[in-house]
């Protein structure tokens, strides 16, 4: 087979290859569904997103939820369902294939949640950039679960409800936590896995707090108020653990505000692999 | 003239509100009050629903757009259920203040405007739904290709707006997607273009290795399956037992992942090998090189593959091209995964026996020849290191002087 010869077969082949290649075809819809707020009594909220991006909010309007999806009918299902009793709310996609999103024509998805309606929060997201403004909202429980997620977590107000519980897992991808104290909650447990987390624990403090962080082979970076007094549990399996100004008494560091802060910060930190870095300014 | 009447035809059609005409008629009829509009008790005076002017006529091209319309609208699982065709109105339409209209309320391709109440959803295809101050929607207020505007009213159920294109979701059904046929095809022909370019670079790249799997595949069958069916067994077991291994020592941890990939890509590389080895003996045996033709060995060997390559990946073109009939496609899928299978199973186990084409098994030794009668008296003499013996002779054996 001379040279040309060669050639003409591989253009022909790998015409054919991509010829021949599923086409990607998609069929994108916009879906706008709210509900009218008729009353306040508490939510529990589940929202499930697989790829795309994902912005998250609190209604301006009075509504209960406003959810606009923009989806690629043929891989997603979009997915808003409400139960009055008990009072369960679904939203979000029920099934999206693995896929890279397209820069060009991403799927989106934009949430509007009721400031009026205390609510039980949880988030389940894939490969997902998002903005979860949880500003305003009134949040009793928060669970946040990511893959492959890029996300952002912020409170810039007072949680008015005083949030029992609030858990961050976070698959191999990266979470940014800021203003947590704002978050009103007592204990924090994070989960980092692989990926990289920051917890920037800054807003009003309202109540002592305390962190639990695992990680895995990632990194989680906690940066506390100079005014909030700290003291870290390390336990470290080829992990590292760094900080800056803290001392070492009774198996804890502490910062030197400890014992005179007003509000205290109790980190519980387990680094297997992974490095926890605590920086107290 | 003739061009100047179906817009003329069309306007008028969208601005009455008449009901969807059934598929035989041809005029837009008056609404028969599809839903009952009843004033309510504290109303002191209300007007009924909006009805069309009878007699307006429609195009049978727009009659058929619009059902098509409804009837997409009615398969996407995103709408709200609509009633029957004869209950959708056209163009727009007014439920009044005052006014209870029981059911549901749909017009197409125009404006609902909700005064009254209504105890059923309210939905517009090709137009806006408002609820305006002191309305009552006790079910979904949900709008295609418009939007759904609370203006005060007050709406028991979902608002919903559908933008985009409209009808069943091919993704969205809770089973499993079935493939469609050009795709399945497309797919099909894809893995053969796919193989068919590993083979040739494995051909030029590493011709010898597949030789060696093809050499063994062709010396014994039987025992290269036997052996495919226990490197699939072990595979996973292997894979562990090195994953523990590596665990057990404190650096090995870092290499677990490394190792894992390692192994996945070597059992592929194995599998790919002996998949082609397979591809290359099926090929020769099913389309030989005619006697007397003058073809080089890399050329009968790329022949060979080839052949054997299509030969495989025919049968899931066959499947693929009956991926419309679920029992046809389902069958002729199950043979073609089985003997894919069988061949992959043997190419695997040629693959581990050879080595990956890098030993090949040594014919066995030729049974030894029987001794030449007529030499056998003979015995071996080496040819130097020893002096051989001196046969006694008269002259030696006299006595010395």
């Amino acid at each position: 087979m001379t040279a040309p010869d060669r050639r003409a077969l591989l253009v022909a082949v790998a015409a054919l290859a991509l010829g021949a290649a599923p086409a990607g075809a998609q069929t994108w819809r916009t879906l706008d569904v709210s509900r009218q707020l008729h009353d306040s009594g508490a939510l529990q909220v589940k929202v499930q997103y697989g790829a795309g991006r994902l912005d998250l909010h609190a209604a301006a309007t009075r509504v209960l939820y406003d959810m606009r999806l923009r989806y690629d009918a043929e891989r997603t299902e979009p997915l808003h369902a409400f139960t009055q009793n008990p009072r369960v709310l679904r939203l979000g996609v029920r099934k999206q294939n693995v896929k890279v999103p397209s820069d060009r024509n991403p799927a989106e998805m934009r949430l509007d949640l009721a400031d009026a309606v205390p609510m039980e929060l949880s988030l389940e997201l894939g490969a997902v950039e998002a903005d979860l403004d949880l500003t305003r909202l009134r949040l009793h429980r928060l669970d946040v679960r990511t893959n492959a997620s890029e996300a952002t977590l912020r409170f810039d107000s007072p949680n008015p409800e005083p949030m029992t519980s609030m858990r961050l897992d976070v698959g191999a991808a990266s979470l940014k936590a800021l203003r947590l104290a704002n978050a009103n909650a007592e204990e924090i447990s994070v989960d980092a896995g692989v990926g990289n987390v920051d917890l920037d624990f800054g807003g009003e403090w309202r109540r002592d707090m305390s962190v639990d962080v695992e990680v895995s082979l990632g990194v989680a970076h906690l940066r506390v108020p100079s005014d909030v007094g700290v003291r870290v549990e390390v336990r470290k399996a080829l992990g590292s653990f760094e900080h800056d100004g803290l001392e070492k008494r009774d198996g804890a560091y502490y910062s030197e505000n400890w014992d005179t802060a007003r509000h205290r910060l109790r980190i519980r930190a387990e680094a297997t692999l992974g490095k926890v870095e605590v920086e107290h300014r | 003239m003739r061009g100047f009447l179906p817009p003329v035809l069309l306007a008028a059609a969208s601005l009455l509100a008449a009901p969807l005409p059934a598929p035989t008629a041809l005029r837009a009829q008056a609404a028969p009050a599809p839903a009952t509009a009843t004033p309510a008790p504290s109303a002191p005076a209300a007007r009924p629903v909006q009805r069309a002017a009878p007699g307006a006529r429609v195009s049978d091209e727009k009659q058929e757009k619009l059902r098509e319309r409804v009837a997409a609208v009615r398969r996407d699982p995103n709408a709200t259920p609509l009633p029957p065709n004869e209950q959708i109105t056209v163009g727009a339409r007014t439920v009044p203040a005052g006014s209870r209209v029981e059911g549901t309320v749909a017009t197409a391709q125009g404006r609902l405007d909700v005064f009254g109440q209504v105890g059923g959803d309210a939905v517009a295809i090709d137009g806006d739904v408002v609820i305006h101050p002191g309305a009552l929607v006790e079910g979904n207020a949900f709008s295609v290709g418009g939007e759904v505007r609370a203006e005060g009213g007050m709406v028991l159920g979902e608002l919903r707006t559908l933008q985009g294109a409209v009808g069943a979701l091919p993704a969205a059904t809770t089973e499993a997607p079935r493939m469609s046929t050009s795709r399945a095809l497309k797919l099909a022909a894809a893995w053969l273009a796919v193989l068919i370019v590993i083979g040739i670079g494995v051909l030029v790249a590493a011709g010898e290795y597949l030789d060696g799997v093809i050499h063994t595949l062709e010396r014994s069958f039987s025992r290269a399956f036997a052996i495919g069916i226990a490197g699939q067994l072990a595979a996973l077991p292997v894979l562990v037992l090195g994953v523990v291994a590596l665990a057990i020592t404190v650096l090995g941890i870092l290499l677990i992942p490394f190792a894992v990939v390692a192994f996945a890509l070597a059992l592929a590389g194995l599998i790919t090998l002996g998949f082609l080895g397979v591809a290359s003996v099926t090929g020769r045996w099913i389309r030989p090189v005619p006697r007397g033709a003058i073809i080089s060995e890399r050329g009968a060997a790329l022949r060979a593959l080839v052949f054997g390559i299509c030969a495989y990946l025919a049968l899931w073109v066959v499947a693929a091209a009956f991926t419309w009939h679920p029992l046809a496609g389902g069958l002729l899928r199950a043979i073609a995964f089985a003997i894919t299978w069988v061949a992959t199973t043997a190419g695997l186990g040629a693959a581990i026996l050879s080595r990956a084409g890098s030993r090949r098994e040594a014919p066995p030794l030729a049974p030894a020849a029987p001794p030449d009668e007529d030499l056998s008296w003979m015995t071996p003499t080496p040819v130097t290191g020893v002096v051989a013996a001196r046969r006694p002779t008269p002259v030696s054996l006299r006595e010395p002087r």
